[in-house]
This record gives structure tokens, sequence and C-alpha cells, in this order.
């Protein structure tokens, strides 16, 4: 049991929990995809789970300031070495058994959700590990179970698309409506999106439940307040294709989903390939706005383009990469090249 | 020191108490039952607690008579019950709400409600 081995991880703790084990199961994660986790058990029933998309209970503790980062780092010292830092924290008087059992029992669900919610990954069970946090609740893994289970159901019934749920966040600039109401937690989410952060680094950041964190993703996704990852479709998926950039007023029309965006739809902004060293620092070129009358660009304002995050190593497309690079680069001749570039555009 | 399985016992001994437990009302499950629930079946009242709580607090229509109020219980009446719903305040972030099933005949609103708003507190003071 003890190897690596690519299973239903979901499966697989059933197994060991009928077979009253105590131990870890540890769940590998793989990149864009599932995060990942592992779920500890006592004796057959779950004591503890964690995730990297999911705050642990001295994230959610300290980042909402029931505890000092000082008070949680020292329990957690003292306490390890013997597995019985909630029981420590309860003895000291920091917290109450109903709070450290709420937030344990919050936490493990939502651990699990993400660590159980691959179909298949690699997992292996450590027979005898335990967790530092020690015994604080005992939960059904059945129960364990059937909840992640459940509640991959209920985000896709806010909104049917999973990249969402691992893919950068991203606030679209102008909201599609006059005037909206956000919760508390949407409104979190979308100051601190940067574009950058996924919603596992938001979850965390914040220290919020990481399924709480897609939820309201899903639904800010639904109102169309976010951009929505499209769909790779692996057979025209090209990894040595680059997407272009698109304009930020021609991206796809919230409610309208998509197939693959390909080269030749929409307008595209231009790329500026020759750029001198020192240019590199520079801003984005101003490119001047390309009104082609488009219905989609219609009536939008002009946004400064985003550029095209290409993964490293990636090559250009060939047309726009092929051209030799410019020896020397003068003033008059940025400004031409914009010129071209945005009479391109227009074409 | 309170905690949850005790909570739901003096929950329990709230005259005319049924069946109470602690629900997660962002995904409608519940994280800790005790006694009966609606038809014997407490993830489905868990569920139906969760759409009563949301529909309260995602339209701020409930809240707005003051500044910074918040929605503290929600209580629904039938023929043969009452349905108490107390929200519980955690400083991390939780959304936890405690849920009592009455007899109509055996209990009283006015005490049920104060007996959960003491439980909700002791819950979660230190």
């Amino acid at each position: 049991m003890s190897p690596t081995k690519t299973a239903a991880p979901g499966r697989l703790l059933t197994q060991v929990a009928g077979e009253r084990q105590t131990g870890a199961l540890v769940v590998g994660g793989h990149p864009g995809g599932s995060p990942g986790g592992a779920v500890y058990l006592h004796d057959g029933a779950v004591i503890y789970a964690e995730s990297p998309a999911s705050p642990g209970v001295g994230e959610l503790l300290t980042s909402s300031g029931r505890l000092a980062a000082r008070t949680w780092q020292a329990a957690l010292d003292a306490g390890s070495p013997q597995s019985r830092v909630g029981r420590l924290l309860l003895d000291q008087g920091h917290l109450t058994q109903g709070e450290l059992e709420l937030c344990v029992l919050g936490a493990i669900y939502d651990a699990a959700y993400f660590a159980l919610g691959s179909a298949s990954a690699p997992v292996e069970f450590r027979p005898g590990a335990g967790h530092w946090l020690g015994t604080v609740v005992r939960v059904d893994a059945a129960a364990v179970n059937r909840e992640s289970r459940r509640r991959s159901r209920l985000l896709d019934e806010i909104f049917p698309n999973a990249l969402i749920d691992s893919a950068p966040v991203t606030p679209v600039p102008r909201a599609p409506l006059e005037r909206i109401t956000l919760t508390a937690l949407q409104w979190e989410l979308l100051v601190h999106a940067d574009g950058q952060r996924t919603p596992a680094d938001l979850a965390q950041l914040l220290g919020r439940a990481g399924f709480a964190t897609i939820q309201e993703l899903r639904r800010l996704a639904a109102l169309g307040l976010i951009e929505r990852p499209a769909e790779r479709d692996p057979k025209t998926d090209d990894p040595d294709l680059v997407r272009l950039p698109r304009a930020r007023g021609t991206a796809p029309a919230a409610g309208v989903t998509r197939p693959v965006v390909t080269l030749d739809e929409g307008p595209m902004v231009p790329v500026v390939t020759h750029r001198t060293a020192t240019a590199v620092e520079d801003p984005p070129p101003a490119t001047p706005a390309p009104y082609t009358g488009d219905p989609v660009t219609n009536g939008t304002v002009y946004r400064p383009p985003r550029l095209a995050r290409r993964k490293p190593g990636a090559k250009l497309p060939k047309d726009l990469a092929g051209e030799p690079p410019m020896d020397v680069p003068g003033a008059d001749e940025v400004l031409l090249k914009r010129i071209r570039t945005a009479l391109r555009a227009l074409r | 020191m309170p905690g949850v399985e005790h909570c739901l016992q003096e929950a329990m001994a709230i005259p005319g108490a049924v069946g109470a437990s602690i629900v997660d009302y962002t995904t409608g499950f519940p994280v800790a039952t005790t006694g009966a629930a609606p038809n014997s079946d407490h993830e489905a009242a868990a569920a139906g607690t969760a759409d009563v709580v949301q529909a309260a607090t995602s339209r701020s229509l409930f809240v707005s008579a003051v500044p910074h109020d918040l929605l503290e219980d929600l209580i629904i009446t039938t023929a043969g019950g009452y349905h108490l719903l107390r929200l519980v305040q955690t400083d991390f972030d939780s959304r936890l709400v405690l849920y009592v099933w009455l007899d109509r005949i055996h209990g009283n609103l006015a005490v049920a409600r104060r007996r959960m708003q003491t439980l909700a507190a002791e819950l979660v003071a230190t």
C-alpha cells in the first residue's frame, strides 16, 4: 500500500477507513489541475485534511486576527512533537473548544474537497503518520467522501467551467451592468484579483475557505464580472503557437460561451516585436485605438492591450518573429513602426 | 468547556426541541447533527436551511433598516412546529448557522430564541 500509485483518492480513503487504519493519505497534485493534498486518519476516522488550495487551521485563525501569529507559532513549536497543538491552544485558553472544533471541521471538509476531488491522481497511504494538530474532531470518512462529491456538483450548478477553479483571476475592466451587488467575499476577491493570483493564492491570502472562494468566483464568472478562462482544445492546441493578445474591448461578450479562440478570429492587437534592450522596460507602446466599426468594439472605450503571457521559451508566430531585428532603432523608426502596426490593425 | 457536541445537547434541552444541527450555509452541509430532522434527513434539511439563509443574506433587503445591521435569526413557523436558525459569528472565516427544530405544542418561541442566542455565543466566546 505504501508505494505511490495512480488511483481514485476517494476510493482509497474508503478502503483504509474500512480497515480502521491510522496514517496519512497523500494525494499528489499537478500544476494547472487538481491541487492535491493530504487526509489524516486515526483509527479509520478522518481527523484532519490539508491542501495547498485551502487555508489550514493556522492560516484561518491568524489571518482573521483571532490568534496572533506569535501565539500560533508558539503553540506550533511546543505542541508539534507530541501532536498536541490543538490541545495546547485549548489548555492555554486561546480558543474555546467550540471554536477549535468548528474551525477544524471547516478545514477538513474544505481541504478534502480539493484532495479527493480528482478521479485519478498519484496517491500514497503512509501508515502511522500523524498530524501535529492532534485529534480535535473525528469525522466519518464516508461523510467526507460524499460531501466532496456533492460540492463539485454544487459548483457546476452555479456555472459549469472547472477552469475557473485554478486559472489566475482577472476582473473584467468594466461591469456588464450599471449597478451590481456584491457579497463581502466577492468584493474581497475582486479587490485582490490582479490577473496573476490563482483562486488558491487568493484563498490563502485572504484566509477564506478554498471552496467558498471558488464558489464565489464561479458566481462572479456567471455574472460576467471576471474573465472566463477559455476551454483548451487539445486537438487544435499547438504548443508552439502563441495566442495573440486581444484588445480588451473585444473580449468575448458575456453570456456567450465561445469555442477555442484561434488566431484569425477577432481583431488582434498588433505586436511590436523589435525593441531594443532598453526599450524592454518601457510600458507597452500606446497604439492608437483601431476603430474598425466592428459591432463588438463599437461603443467601447479603448484600453491599452494586455500583453500576451507566453510560456518561457515559447516562440512567436512565424509571420511576426520572422523579420530580422532592427540595428539602429531611432525615434522616427519607432514612430513609423507604431503607425505601421496601427494601420495593419485597420486592415 | 463547551464544544460542538455539548452545544447540540444543550439545544436539545430547550423545551420542545426534537432536533438540532450546525449547518455550513455556503454548502448546505450539516457539520454536526443530533436528534430528529424533518423527513428524517439531516442533509436535506441542511440544504434547505442553507437556501433560506442564502436568500436572506444575499439580498440586503432584510438588514437595511439600520446602518451595520446584521442578520441574527430566521424563524419559520409551520402548523406543527417551529424552525429556528441562529447565525453563529466566528472570528475566523466560516459561515455557520445553528438550527433547532421545535415541536409546536411543547415549544416556546421566545424561550427557545433566547436559549439559542446564549448557545451560539457560548460556542465561540472565550
